[in-house]
């Protein structure tokens, strides 16, 4: 059993996402009242998904020896894309934040990080358990 | 381990065919031979306990996996179900454990069986 | 790191909503004031916000694309707004002048309570923002534990 498998390099990765789009939503949150502030948004799903590539369908083949191998660049170098909200409502002052959205993407977002860490002791824990039985 | 269980069954099965067939011989009073009981590793429906102990351990392996991909799932957003992510990783866990105390039961009669003294 | 950095970015957002409650109660406070150290009535007080980078070192922008978009915010001054006062007919008023006008405050107490809840709402996110950064970084000490 591999110590530093991808399903845990795949939490890992997840909480640092979580970490940062909390950053963005505390700044949303923050610039609530500040004109002409836009909301921002932060999405890793995407490049997530990518590199782990779950059921195989998302990985670039190569097609003659001579090429390349493009693989999936790994866990480390992984960017979200931050992008200012395109659906935000802009109101008299030029501020696009809608207070209770943030507040709600920051619950479901804490939810999930809680949820990440939640599983990574189970996995810890159970290559502890592992070792802890002898015989 | 799975092949220790094997060869223990393999024993155990080439050992009994020849007997059952003598009393037959004995006098023709009970006549085993074309009864269910003449393969006693295979009762149940054609599987012997080695082959269950197999299929068993690939299952607790199946569901790993389950827990592992549904996890990487959650992880990258693909699946809002929480729900079920946790609950195919308890039922991984305790898949697991029980197999644990399983292989240290089975550990167990082994070394029983091999202190007895023929 | 970046869960430290979502704290400070909300504690900037409690220091300029607490400038602004500052501010709207020194409105309430002063509604009816008109005399003061400048001459003249009351000026309603307001407070401008504005965002800005939250890096605080050069060691922060050295340490990659996510802090140039995360913003904190600060209350860039507090100004006293240039609306004409409002005149009152009230002879009687010390401060009246020769026509029997008192200038009066503009400000609208009404407007200022509603500024107020507002301000005091906004307070109360941030404080749930901190306290959920703060409950996200308390949860990754217990991994392992």
């Amino acid at each position: 059993m591999n110590v530093n498998d991808k399903t845990l390099q795949a939490l890992a990765s997840g909480m640092k996402f979580r970490e940062m789009r909390q950053e963005m939503i505390s700044s949303n949150v923050a610039n609530a009242e500040t004109p002409g502030y836009k909301a921002k948004r932060l999405d890793f799903e995407k490049a997530l998904a990518r590199a782990l590539d779950v059921d195989g369908q998302m990985g670039m083949k190569v097609e003659d020896g001579q090429h390349y191998d493009v693989g999936n660049g790994g866990f480390e170098n992984l960017e979200p894309e931050v992008y200012e909200d395109p659906n935000g409502v802009v109101n008299e002052s030029g501020n696009t934040v809608n207070r209770e959205d943030e507040m709600a993407r920051m619950a479901q977002n804490k939810i999930m990080y809680d949820a990440l860490v939640q599983l990574t002791n189970k996995k810890l824990g159970m290559k502890k358990y592992i070792l802890n039985s002898e015989r | 381990m799975i092949k220790t269980y094997n060869q223990m069954q393999n024993t155990l099965k080439s050992a009994n065919m020849k007997n059952w067939n003598k009393s037959v011989e004995l006098g023709n009073r009970i006549d085993f031979r074309n009864s269910p009981l003449e393969n006693p590793g295979q009762v149940d429906g054609g599987k012997t306990f080695g082959e269950f102990l197999t299929d068993s351990i690939s299952k607790v392996n199946d569901m790993q996996h389950q827990a592992n991909v549904s996890m990487e799932k959650l992880a990258s957003g693909e699946s809002k179900n929480l729900h079920e992510t946790m609950l195919a990783v308890e039922k991984a866990d305790i898949a697991f454990r029980t197999m644990n105390q399983v292989r240290s039961k089975v550990l167990d009669a082994y070394k029983e069986i091999m202190k007895m003294q023929v | 790191m970046d869960l430290l950095k979502s704290m400070k970015i909300s504690s900037s957002g409690l220091a300029a909503n607490r400038k602004r409650i500052e501010a709207i109660s020194s409105n309430i406070a002063n509604a009816q004031t008109t005399r003061t150290a400048e001459g003249g009535p009351y000026r309603r007080k307001e407070v401008a916000f504005g965002s800005e980078p939250a890096r605080d070192n050069f060691a922060d922008v050295l340490e990659g694309e996510i802090d140039a978009h995360a913003q904190k915010v600060h209350a860039t001054e507090v100004v006293s707004t240039n609306e004409p006062p409002i005149l009152k007919y009230d002879p009687t008023h010390p401060d009246a002048n020769a026509d029997g006008y008192v200038a009066m405050p503009n400000i609208n107490v009404m407007k200022e309570m509603a500024d107020m809840i507002s301000a005091q709402r906004a307070y109360e996110a941030n404080i749930s923002a901190i306290n959920t950064s703060k409950s996200m970084a308390m949860k990754a000490l217990e991994i392992g534990r």
